[in-house]
């Protein structure tokens, strides 16, 4: 395995997603070096981004007065932030893997890495929309983002993984189901710090 | 039947050849699609309504106060159980290997249903309403749902008391719960002391209203939009896919593990108020455990779908009720999730919930439904569907509507639990109700064009349908032979 397919995944993965999934296909790459070399440079984004627009301007959730939390508090709501979006990366890397079998998919654990990342990635880039807090406005990059980054999952798992489109169908579905109880997870988690005082100053 | 009755030249064709009742499915589904067209549409509007008020023209009829109650009544009565009246004729024949018991109540069942829909949606634009959630109907409505539903369940047990079959198939088990369960949810809840014919009050007072009224509406959520799609599911999964059922022994496994734990997890509707405190934390156990028969039920679909991928190559339909079992997963997973206290505190109240309610009723309700209709119209005419394209057409909006409703929600959600409950450095609270509500509105937008995306989805359908089914009859379909080894009169014959 040469070291140009990551920095080929990390530079021209945004833009050229099939060429991605395509020479993913014909590799066999080490979890850990996926992992290192290529995805931890997409975590890092939403959190750096997320720190710096809160920080400078505070989150506008509609209403008049921006919310403005302490540094201490914004230092570990954008660590904890980081931490669940790897542990999101890496357990849906796995779960996908677990999946491969029931599908008849390709079982390397680096391909799944890579795979999950490629999709997460127009997301990592269009995070940068957290420069600006305003939740509406996120709202608006995020939406067609994620809709960008479902349509990268149901094409690439039938071309990285190797199986026919109706059966990447099926998994990506799956996959599919399981993201949006990631998703719902993070929601719920995010309410229970905040009530227990992790975040915005709450009235309970 | 054994070989010795076959060899003593006992035809077993002669003891079956029942031709099944199938003109009353076809116009059942008929009457779901016309109130899913009608409900959206009314759902459409006072969505748009939430963005500009004033679109009600000063009509009392068409304000916001009215037309939801009709919105949520039409889904879940005249699209939702009208959808499940046909499944359930369809299938209970199916499974049985009879005729319905009664075709004739089975049809007064029908238009009588479609009656009681028709009128009692108009007395909630008239303004008669009981104020209970789910349970808006006046007492003259309650009176008559509860006299179909009964005969609703004799055709349907009736059907099953003279099977062919002996063993009752787990959809039957689905189905049955629905119809035992949603009787007693229904004539419990709605008892109160008429006043006039529009006006009645509850025999219920003060909190222990409230807590009747969530036993009835979580378990009318419960019953209906999971337990009788379930049963959906399960005979038309398999069919679809070509498939048993992955396990059957999970399948039965959890439907005792959903029936009885389902039943006790309606006071988490009722954090933070005034009824006890254990009732409100065993309503939490309860919903937690209640994941775990949830999931047990989405796994067998999905395991059992996952062999049958060639399918999709030539049939749309089967991709709704794939995605519909992630929706399942997602709404069966979020509702417990949204009982845990610290979370209820924050999401209590706002539009997470209705988030919650849609990706259960466009992802899983309306999403299995489209599935199935798509699957049983052109096998009950004996036509093939009139456009595949459009359905997968339809099939992308539906997915796209519902998304992106979703998404809108948990935006609207969350942002309102946080600006409701900030208070500044002295304990006040920093917002008004009106700055929360002016900020809800890109949401409402987005989540409008959500529903018109959704319901330009279930125009295509409703095309679609209508052309497969212009002028074509129900063909005449007879049950199969019985298979010896499951016959129910087997001790008899051997």
């Amino acid at each position: 395995m040469g070291n140009s397919i990551y920095s080929f995944l990390l530079f021209r993965a945004l833009y050229a997603p099939k060429a991605a999934f395509a020479k993913l296909a014909g590799a066999d790459p080490a979890p850990w070096r996926v992992l290192f070399r290529y995805a931890l440079w997409l975590l890092i984004l939403p959190p750096l981004f997320s720190f710096v627009g809160a920080s400078k301007f505070g989150w506008r959730v509609g209403a008049a007065q921006p919310l403005v939390m302490d540094s201490n508090a914004l230092l570990l709501i954008s660590l904890g932030y980081f931490f669940i979006l790897f542990f999101g990366l890496v357990t849906t890397a796995l779960i996908s893997r677990w999946m491969a079998d029931t599908y008849g998919a390709n079982a390397s654990f680096g391909r799944h890495v890579a795979l999950i990342t490629i999709v997460g990635e127009p997301l990592a880039v269009a995070s940068m929309a957290h420069l600006f807090p305003d939740v509406f406005f996120n709202a608006l990059v995020l939406i067609p983002t994620t809709i960008w980054a479902m349509y990268l999952l149901y094409t690439g798992i039938p071309l990285a993984l190797g199986i026919p489109p109706e059966r990447g169908m099926l998994m990506a579905s799956s996959l599919v189901g399981w993201l949006l109880v990631a998703a719902v997870s993070l929601l719920g988690i995010s309410m229970s710090l905040w009530t227990l005082g992790v975040g915005p100053l709450l009235g309970v | 039947m054994t070989s010795a009755t076959i060899a003593q030249g006992h035809d077993p064709l002669a003891e079956t050849g029942e031709v099944y009742e199938d003109a009353v499915v076809i116009r059942l589904i008929q009457f779901s699609v016309l109130w899913a067209v009608v409900a959206m549409t009314a759902g459409v509007y006072i969505s748009a309504e939430l963005l500009w008020p004033t679109i009600d023209l000063g009509q009392f009829w068409l304000s916001f106060g009215r037309l939801r109650p009709l919105h949520t009544n039409g889904i879940i009565f005249g699209f939702g159980v009208s959808a499940l009246m046909a499944t359930a004729f369809y299938s209970v024949q199916r499974t049985s290997h009879v005729r319905l018991f009664s075709p004739a109540l089975a049809w007064f069942c029908c238009y009588a249903w479609q009656l009681v829909v028709l009128l009692g949606g108009l007395s909630l634009l008239a303004g008669w309403n009981t104020t209970k959630e789910y349970a808006e109907l006046e007492w003259p409505f309650d009176i008559a749902i509860a006299v179909v539903w009964v005969i609703f369940g004799v055709v349907f047990f009736g059907t099953i008391a003279r099977r062919k079959i002996r063993p009752i198939y787990i959809s039957n088990w689905f189905y049955g719960a629905l119809i035992i369960v949603i009787a007693m949810l229904h004539i419990v809840n709605n008892l109160a002391i008429p006043v006039t014919v529009d006006k009645s009050y509850s025999l219920y007072a003060g909190a222990q209203d409230a807590v009747v009224q969530w036993w009835y509406g979580h378990n009318a959520v419960g019953f209906l939009l999971t337990g009788g799609f379930l049963g959906m599911m399960y005979y038309f999964l398999p069919k679809h896919s070509g498939r048993p059922i992955w396990s059957y022994r999970l399948s039965v496994v959890a439907f005792w593990a959903f029936t009885y734990s389902y039943i006790w997890a309606g006071p988490h509707h009722l954090h933070y108020n005034a009824i006890p405190e254990w009732v409100q934390s065993l309503s939490v156990v309860m919903s937690v455990i209640l994941l775990a028969p949830s999931w047990a039920t989405m796994i067998n679909g999905i395991m059992t779908v996952s062999t049958a991928w060639e399918k999709l190559k030539t049939d749309p339909a089967l991709k709704f009720i794939v995605l519909s079992l992630a929706f399942y997963g997602l709404a069966t997973f979020e509702g417990p999730m949204m009982s845990f206290p610290s979370v209820n505190v924050v999401s209590h109240f706002t539009d997470w919930t209705i988030g919650h309610v849609h990706s259960g009723a466009l992802g899983w309700n309306a999403m299995i439904t489209y599935g199935t209709f798509y699957f049983m119209v052109p096998r009950l005419v004996g036509a093939p569907l009139h456009s595949v394209r459009l359905a997968n057409i339809h099939f992308a909006l539906a997915l796209a509507g519902t998304m992106l409703y979703i998404v809108a929600m948990w935006g609207a959600g969350v942002s309102q639990g946080l600006l409701w409950l900030s208070v500044d450095e002295i304990g006040e609270l920093s917002f008004s109700f009106k700055d929360v509500m002016t900020s809800m509105q890109p949401f409402y937008a987005l989540r409008l064009i959500a529903g018109l995306i959704f319901l330009t989805g279930t125009l295509l359908m409703t095309y679609n349908l209508f052309k497969t089914l212009a002028g074509r009859q129900a063909v005449v379909a007879k049950a199969p032979p019985v298979d010896p080894a499951y016959a129910i009169n087997k001790e008899v014959t051997a």
